[in-house]
Parts: C-alpha cells; structure tokens; sequence
C-alpha cells in the first residue's frame, strides 16, 4: 500500500479545540510522513462513563469506535477532553492496541502541570501531539522503547510526557518504516 | 540481558486480564491470561513462566493459596500480587511467602512500570546469580574437586584430555590429595562413563585375596572357594579399572597384569579358559615409582605400561589458596549432615588452619572441619575448635624427638577421648597396660576439670 493511500483520521468526541485537532494533523504529516484528515465530531461516549470513577473507559470507547466504518483512514485517532482509564490503572493520556486500526487521546490531564498550574495552551498541544504520535506508533505496530530519549518511551506522568520527545529513535524510525512498507 | 518476559495474568475479571495483556504486549512480552488459580497452574506445566501477575482475591484458590503452590513448585517464577487498597496485610502476607512485589489497584500506570523495572532488577540479578552459580560449578566441577590454585587448574585441564583416550594413567599424589576424586572424573568425562568404575586399595588387600579379586577363580580351587567367582577384571567390562597404591602389589602381580594389559585376556584361578577383557586403567600411588624402578624394587616395564600418562596431585601445602574454599564446602556439608548449624568460621581461624600444613592433605581438613563441626557448640567455629592441631600448627623451634613425639601424641589422645584409658589404648593400638605404664613414664596428668 502507498503512504498517500495510508490516510490517519483525526476524530473529535464532544468539544475539542480546532487548533488541538489541527497540530496532531500537521504532525501526523511531519514526522510520520503521512496524510491525515480531521473528520467531523462524535458525540461525547456517555455509554463508556463509570459513575463511581467518574472516568471514561478508554477500552469501551475503543470497542464502540471498532464497530463503526471510517471510509479512506487506514487508522483513526480519536481525541477527547474527558477524563479516561484503562480499568485498574488510575488514568491514561491515551491508548491503543497494537496493530489495531483505532487510539485515542485525552487532553484532560495534559492541561495541568504536576505542581497544579496551568500550563501554556502551546505546551498542552505539545503532549497532545506527543501522546497522539506514541499510541498512531502502537497501531503501527510499534512498541514502548527503553529508551528515554524516543517518542516511544512510556510517559506514566506529566513530567515524563514533557522529557520525552517529539521523534522516533533510530530503530523506532526503522521499525516504523518497514510497517509502512509492508 | 533480554528484558522480554513470559507473563501470564491471573484474574477472574475478564477487564483486568485484557487491560494487562495490552499493556504487556505493548512492551513485546509474551503474555498468557488465566482466569482462575487452577489454569494458571495447567498452564504453568506446559510453559515455565517468568512473571506471574496474581489478584489476591479470587473464587475457589485465592491468589495467596496460588503463590504458595508456585513457590513450591516453581520457585523461579516471580510473582506480582494484584490487591485492592485496605488489603495491605494480605500484600504484606504475600510478599513473606515470596511475592515479588505487589500492586494496589487500580495503580497509576508509571507505578506498574516502576514494578516492572524492579521486576527486570530483580531477573537481572537471578540471572547474574545463576552465572555466578555456574562459575562456582566450575570450581567445584569433576564431582567435588575442589579448587582455584593454579596448580590444580592444571589438573582440571589435564582431565578431560586424556579422558578422551584409553592411554594408562598414573596419578602421583600424597595420601588424602584426591587421586580418587580425579580417577573417578577421568571416568566420568570418557567413553566409558557409562560403564563401571571399579577402584581396588592394593595397599589394603592381601596379596593372595587381590590376585583373586583381580582374576576370579573357579569353585573348589582353594579353601574358602565355595563358588566360582568373576574376578574384578572380568566385571569392570568396558569400565574404568582404578588400582589405588598400585606402589604396594607385589612383583609377581605386577607381571600378571603386565601380561593382562598386554594381551587383554585374563585366565581366572583354577581355569585354563582365557577370558577377553576390555578395559581403562588408571592406578595411582603415594610413592616415587621412578625411584623404585631406579632401585629394582618396582619393575620397569609394568611401570611405563601404568604410566603412559602421569598426573601429579599437588598435596594441599602446595596450594594453600584453596583452603578457604574447602573449607567452606566441608562446613555446608557436614553442617548439613549433621544439622547443627555451624555455617561460619571466623577469619583467625581461616589463618590459622592455612598456616597448617596438613600432612593428611585434603582429607585431613575434611575431617578436622567434621570434627570441629561435631564438637562445637557455637554457630560459628573459632581457633579454640582446632585445638587439636595447634600443637602442630604454632612453628616449632627445635625438632623434637621420638620421645617426645609419642608423648605429646599420647596426651593428644588422652585429651581427645577425655582421659578415657579403654578408648584411647584402642585408638593408640596398644593395651591398657601399656598405656597406663606410658602415663606414668612420661608423668602425663590427667586435668583436674576431667572427669
């Protein structure tokens, strides 16, 4: 398949800043080469809350999306700014399945740094990117990396999400470029 | 090292066991779920797990009742006890029976990473320990050789050698070196370990029953001969033959075997049927062979047939480096033969046992260290548990005579079997009289604390 064929759709849950939906975009295209496409809004995925947690079960959502036909995107990532989890873990920036065709992103905790402030919107657009970039590599196929310096490093905190960067290492690049060529 | 692992996820909620196996998959791990206790152990038979993640709190075996099962039965398998807040005792339970680590759920996902890095710490030094483990195997290799000096590296390199070939060997060693222990590894290293080894103290043997062990002899041929018997020649087949003293037997036996080495045939007492025999020799000896050739007191031509290969065992004075070590395999053993717990010895006692030089050699140690073992009463053995060699052991300034030697031999004993006259004139090998006379001659006292 050739990378133009290979379309990342960016889908919105509920409210979510254009310019949030639009820097994933644009980075989908720069650093993984690929075309990407926002696609029009779901609705916020009230089927997936959990009233105790008062949290939204990121593997319920994934399921729903599953069942759902997206035309022209290989892969799709979906972006909320509602609080997410995987059951027994608190929370999670984001999730995927390995090779699978969907992910998702909260922005809900990107938003507030460790000491409580708030962070500038450029900086939460940053992790937003990061964390959209981190789970598109699971549906390639890509694993978390030991090492720190690659976007495929695991970030279980806000300050291991701004340490990491923004690039692949040299064997996540080349992993990555043997998925799409394949 | 390779940070993947095996991981099998133990839970009775279907949600907990998905979330875990994407998680794990998403660091390359082979991942397996189980949803109960008793399939998690079906399928711990068909594959040795590394990790196991484990929810305490499950129907029918719990995750308590299942670590225990697992450290009993796979004690390499390190286990992560899954729990849920207000259950730290169960996790404090837990982690007494051997849990790795355990999670209270639901965890923030950096502390499982954190569990896993110590997980990976933990499997590292496992392994770092088996290496070391395997290193040790090394030194103690060829059934409890033991040693690190160079002189023995020799001899460790020299086995495998020449177990390869079915060349006569002679080791040259003083008593109590081990010149067993190295025929019995040649032995096992060669072809024909699967065959037996048949060792024969020559020295121990009178000269008359040898020939007979050696050759075997017919029913009736001499009184005693009740039945025919299959002589030791014979019964090795294929084996390792193993003459211990060969130094001792006497020259008329040495041109039997002669004959027999050369003609690989042997006719049993009383029979004038040959017998084809296959087999290796190794023969060993405390005394200067090439001396006795020299002297005519050990004939030349069975000499160079025994001794195609000579190992020398150097004696333990030689390699004084390998005390600790000994010692410290004699105390694991005989602590554990006797189950008192004597597992320590203190450094001054190291000095003082490598300032030794252990005329009896390896053997001697081994059984002062059962001794001091024995007779301890504390944990750990001291200098005052190897009073019994200090007389040799603290440098002696002038030779002593004969007289003196016998005795400070016969206070030694006394001492040892607490003034008891029976025993110790048993051990001396001469009757309570004469004991009782020597006492008097030599005006030894008996302790006023003796009984």
């Amino acid at each position: 398949m050739s990378t133009d064929k290979r379309r990342i759709g960016i889908v919105p849950f509920g409210e979510v800043p254009e310019i949030a939906l639009k820097v994933i975009a644009g980075h989908i295209s720069a650093c993984f080469h690929l075309p990407s496409q926002i696609l029009p809004s779901l609705e916020n995925p009230e089927y997936a809350v959990d009233r105790g947690r008062c949290q939204y079960d990121a593997g319920i959502i994934l399921e729903t999306l599953e069942s759902m036909s997206f035309k022209d995107c290989e892969k799709v990532v979906g972006v909320l700014d509602l609080d997410l989890f995987i059951p027994i873990f608190t929370h999670t920036f984001g999730e995927a399945k390995i090779g699978g065709q969907f992910a998702l992103v909260s922005l809900f905790r990107l938003a507030k740094n460790p000491d409580g402030s708030s962070p500038p919107s450029s900086l939460v657009y940053e992790r937003a990117v990061k964390v959209a970039l981190h789970e598109l590599g699971h549906l390639f196929e890509l694993l978390h990396c030991e090492d720190k310096r690659c976007l495929m490093h695991f970030s279980g905190s806000i300050e291991e999400l701004d340490e990491t960067p923004l690039y692949l290492c040299r064997y996540c690049s080349i992993y990555l470029q043997d998925e799409l060529l394949r | 090292m390779d940070k993947k692992m095996s991981i099998m996820v133990v839970d009775d909620e279907e949600i907990v066991r998905k979330s875990l196996f994407h998680w794990f998959k998403k660091y390359g791990h082979v991942v397996e779920t189980a949803s109960s206790g008793f399939e998690a152990l079906e399928k711990l038979v068909k594959y040795p797990f590394q990790l196991l993640f484990v929810d305490i709190k499950m129907p029918e075996m719990n995750g308590i009742e299942l670590l225990e099962k697992v450290k009993t039965e796979y004690p390499d398998t390190m286990v992560v006890i899954i729990t849920a807040y207000g259950s730290i005792e169960s996790a404090v339970k837990a982690m007494r029976i051997g849990a790795s680590d355990y999670l209270l759920k639901p965890f923030k996902p950096d502390h499982l990473s954190l569990v896993m890095e110590r997980i990976s710490v933990q499997k590292r030094l496992v392994s770092e320990y088996n290496y070391i483990k395997g290193r040790l195997e090394k030194i103690t290799r060829f059934d409890n050789i033991i040693g690190q000096a160079p002189v023995m590296e020799a001899v460790f390199d020299l086995i495998p050698e020449v177990a390869q070939s079915d060349s006569s060997i002679l080791l040259v060693g003083e008593t109590g070196t081990g010149k067993e222990l190295v025929a019995k590894a040649i032995h096992a290293e060669s072809r024909r370990s699967h065959l037996p080894f048949i060792a024969i103290n020559c020295g121990a043997i009178p000269e008359s029953l040898l020939e007979s062990e050696l050759f075997g002899h017919q029913k009736g041929v001499f009184t005693g001969a009740t039945r025919a018997r299959k002589g030791f020649l014979e019964v090795v087949s294929g084996g390792t033959l193993f003459l211990d003293e060969v130094g001792e037997i006497s020259s008329k036996m040495q041109v039997d075997l002669l004959r027999v080495l050369e003609e690989r045939k042997i006719t049993s007492i009383g029979s004038r049927e040959p017998v084809e025999v296959d087999f290796r020799l190794i023969s060993a000896t405390r005394r200067d062979l090439k001396k006795e050739v020299a002297e005519g007191a050990f004939r030349e031509d069975f000499f160079y047939r025994i001794n195609v290969i000579m190992i020398e065992i150097p004696p333990l004075r030689k390699r004084k480096e390998d005390i600790p070590l000994l010692v410290e395999h004699f105390l694991k053993k005989y602590s554990q033969e006797t189950t008192k717990k004597v597992d320590h010895i203190t450094h001054d006692t190291i000095v003082l046992l490598k300032r030794y030089d252990w005329p009896g050699n390896v053997r001697e140690l081994e059984n002062a260290i059962e001794r001091a073992v024995v007779l301890s009463k504390a944990r750990t053995l001291r200098i005052e548990d190897f009073s019994f060699l200090r007389s040799s052991t603290i440098p002696i300034s002038k030779p002593l005579s004969l007289r003196e030697t016998e005795k400070n031999h016969i206070q030694q004993i006394l001492e040892e079997y607490s003034w008891n006259v029976t025993q110790s004139a048993k051990i001396l090998e001469i009757n309570r009289v004469t004991l009782h006379k020597m006492i008097k001659r030599y005006n030894l006292k008996r302790p006023e604390n003796s009984s």
